[in-house]
């Protein structure tokens, strides 16, 4: 079994009377790939912050391999690579030398500095343009920059901040490419977005992050599995018969919000769809209508929350 | 090995704005050039309103034998003389084409000569006739108007557009001329008294008519023996000095012959020499003496905008997170920051002095070796102040106040644009509470023909201790958070 890289335990922050952290309590496996998730203001920056040492938290306490994470401490430090929200890298110096400066900040020296430096250029796509001064990147290149300077140093923890802000589509893919390739290859990543689709996308597991609570935090299914499936049908009419039928499938409730519309909730909205197509055929009915919607994240937060992850 | 890379690092982003490095080199000694076309001279004189007598001295002596005034040349007594009379302040121009040419622009009125002979012509001056004066004819430098300049070499060369100033300029010089010239021919004529050949000639001229009883003697005085004959003349000496007992008839200087107290020491000030530099830069003019210390100490000043703008992009770019999240300490931090601007401000500070000798003629005083000292002192305070600023600013713009503010209140009150010796006596204590203040203070007095160095020495500490004092308050209101 694998154990706990970093562990989050009870961690509260507050701004005078402003709570952003109100006892956040988790843990991340090694060589696990985390997501936070939640919206603007949740307090996923805070507690990056208070984890990658820029912090301390008010309450509470973060460890990295059972070694508390204080706000002083530099051997943490070298451990934690960060990400963070905005970008943080000299435009006037050029990707190489942004790059040299952070590894050298970090202790690495000669050759092996060399050698990391290359390295990361060939990951992040920046090998053609190492001599360029990064103001004349694009926003994307400066994106994986900002990512490159966060991994030269090896670290055993990665936390990325919302890392894929202001990108195109096709650095995100490359930004997302390059996360999977370090959990791939052993490093553990805390990934903090309000991009649902992201999180989803890349995390094993993922916690959610509301006005400063973690009001979920299990594996992606499991959190879906808080969500039933749901089918909205409009029918020329309902025939008793059907809705009877309908009731009779397992797993499966039905309602009549409206008229001549059924509306299905079940576990899997894609297995009841396959049980209600015979029973439509067999009353001789075609839909005028027809919706299905499986459970996602967005909709795990709004039953969490009861408003939707953007508002 | 942190501290060396952020420093490297902020030194090339400096450098790599080169324009900004062109014009942080560039615009001290423009300042330099501007203020003293401005002021001229003047920001090295105290407000005086005395009348100035420009003079060229180019008397080659000798000395007057037997006089009162030492191994001074006649120009020199005369100078002294002139720099006596109250209101009255004597330039000294170097040479005669340099007096020429201030006439010739009217920048001077009028300008006395002493040509080479002067001290020869004044010597030879005399009441009387050669056979007195060992066969050479003594020279009359008196006509109608008083002194005859042109009977002892000296030349007064007139601004012809400024003859009423010129006329002033020539009755001061004749009144001194005739106090020191009348009075050193009458002392010299005075000794001539006693002298045998004196006595010879009085001898021969001083005939009286036989009495009826006595001895016929035509000439009493000649039949007198050679020692009774010079008691004959000291007698006459003696008597006459009984008699006009007002006067030191041997005094040869104005005062002696009046029986007058010495003449105090001349007014600070009141014999001085002109410098007034060359070419269009004026190289070589005495203001320069000033301006250079204070461009260099103003602008030392002027990092504290420069360092407090490397923190503020720190911050706006993001990379302040990166450096507080990276294995750094707040003293490294602080530390890396320091080093590239006390680098740029020591560079700046050696550039502008070579810049201010090379184009403006600034002399380095007799112990250049101390200079970057003082220059490393005044940075060392200035790097301290700009990290104070720094620790406070969080934006550009509460740096561009801040810094300009403190940069400009300071400088102007430390004396970097107007010298403190000419600000009022209270004020010039308040101002020693600022660097700048012993910054130049430092500056001057290394630039004195003879310097204290415990003087020197002295600002410098007390600019280190700007600096430390500087440094520990940012240390403790720097927020890196």
């Amino acid at each position: 079994m694998s154990q706990a890289l970093l562990e989050v335990c009870d961690v509260r922050k507050n701004y005078g009377r402003i709570e952003a952290l109100r006892g956040v309590t988790f843990q991340v496996e090694e060589n696990e790939l985390f997501g936070l998730l939640g919206p603007n203001g949740a307090g996923k920056t805070t507690l990056i912050s208070i984890l990658s040492c820029l912090l301390a938290p008010s309450a509470g306490e973060a460890r990295l391999s059972g070694q508390p994470i204080r706000l002083h401490d530099l051997n943490s430090r070298k451990q934690i690579g960060v990400v963070p929200q905005d970008l943080a890298i000299y435009g006037e110096l050029t990707a190489r030398e942004n790059l040299a400066f952070f590894g050298r900040l970090y202790g690495l020296q000669g050759a092996e500095l060399n050698h990391r430096v290359e390295a990361v250029l060939e990951t992040i796509a920046l090998a053609d343009r190492a001599r360029d001064r990064v103001n004349t990147f694009s926003g994307g290149m400066k994106r994986r920059l900002n990512l490159g300077v966060s991994i030269l140093h090896r670290p055993k923890l990665l936390l990325l901040d919302e890392p894929t802000t202001g990108v195109d589509p096709q650095s995100r893919n490359r930004i997302f490419e390059e996360v999977r390739r370090l959990n791939r290859e052993g490093m553990t990543i805390v990934y903090t977005s309000h991009y649902m689709e992201e999180v989803q996308a890349l995390c094993s597991r993922i916690g959610i992050l509301d006005g400063g609570k973690l009001i979920a935090c299990d594996t992606l299914p499991n959190l879906l599995r808080l969500l039933e499936g749901r089918i909205r049908v409009r029918l020329p009419q309902v025939p008793a018969a059907l809705r009877q039928r309908i009731q009779q499938l397992p797993n499966v409730q039905v309602a009549e919000p409206q008229p001549n519309v059924l509306e299905l909730s079940c576990k899997e909205a894609a297995r009841a769809m396959f049980a209600l197509v015979p029973l439509l055929q067999e009353h001789k009915l075609e839909p005028l209508e027809l919706e299905t919607q499986e459970p996602n994240l967005e909709r795990v937060f709004l039953h969490l929350t009861g408003r939707a992850l953007r508002d | 090995m942190a501290i060396w890379t952020l420093a490297g690092k902020d030194l090339r982003l400096l450098l790599r704005d080169t324009r900004a490095a062109i014009i942080l080199l560039l615009i001290p000694p423009v300042f330099m050039f501007v203020l003293g076309l401005i002021m001229g001279e003047s920001v090295v004189q105290k407000p005086d309103d005395r009348l100035r007598v420009w003079v060229v001295d180019d008397d080659q002596g000798p000395p007057p034998p037997n006089g009162p005034y030492g191994n001074k040349k006649w120009s020199e007594v005369v100078r002294d003389d002139l720099a006596n009379i109250g209101g009255v302040r004597v330039v000294v121009i170097p040479t005669r084409e340099e007096a020429e040419r201030l006439v010739k622009r009217g920048k001077v009125s009028a300008v006395a000569i002493f040509e080479p002979p002067f001290s020869q012509k004044v010597n030879a001056c005399s009441f009387m006739e050669k056979e007195f004066t060992g066969g050479k004819q003594g020279i009359n430098p008196f006509f109608k108007d008083g002194m005859d300049f042109k009977a002892l070499d000296l030349d007064l060369v007139e601004d012809p557009k400024q003859p009423t100033a010129a006329s002033i300029i020539r009755q001061v010089i004749q009144v001194s001329l005739l106090r020191v010239v009348m009075s050193w021919m009458i002392g010299s004529a005075f000794d001539k008294i006693s002298e045998p050949v004196f006595i010879d000639a009085l001898a021969d001229r001083v005939v009286v008519t036989p009495s009826l009883r006595g001895s016929p003697i035509k000439q009493p005085l000649k039949v007198l023996t050679k020692e009774q004959r010079a008691e004959v003349g000291n007698g006459v000496q003696a008597a006459l000095l009984e008699m006009f007992k007002q006067y030191n008839l041997r005094g040869k200087s104005w005062h002696a012959l009046t029986n007058s107290p010495p003449p105090p020491p001349a007014e600070s000030g009141s014999l001085t020499t002109y410098q007034g530099g060359g070419g269009v830069l004026n190289r070589g003019a005495l203001r320069y003496q000033f301006l250079v210390p204070a461009a260099t100490v103003m602008f030392s000043f002027f990092m504290v905008l420069a360092m407090g703008w490397l923190f503020v992009a720190e911050r706006r770019q993001g990379t302040l997170i990166r450096l507080r999240a990276a294995p750094l300490t707040r003293g490294q931090i602080l530390l890396g920051k320091m080093l590239p601007c006390l680098a740029v401000s020591l560079f700046q500070g050696v550039f502008l002095l070579v810049a201010g000798s090379l184009a403006f003629g600034m002399k380095w005083g007799p112990q250049p070796w101390l200079l970057p000292l003082v220059v490393a002192a005044t940075s060392f305070a200035a790097v301290g102040l700009a990290m104070l600023v720094a620790s406070l600013a969080r934006t550009e713009f509460q740096v561009a106040i801040f810094g300009t503010f403190l940069v400009l209140i300071l400088g102007i009150a430390g004396g970097c644009v107007w010298p403190r010796e000419q600000m009022p006596e209270q004020v010039q204590a308040w101002t020693q509470l600022t660097p700048q203040a012993w910054a130049l203070d430092a500056y001057q007095e290394l630039l004195l023909s003879t310097p204290n160095i415990g003087s020197v020495l002295t600002s410098c500490g007390v600019l280190a201790a700007f600096g430390i004092v500087f440094t520990g308050l940012a240390w403790l209101l720097l927020k890196l958070d």
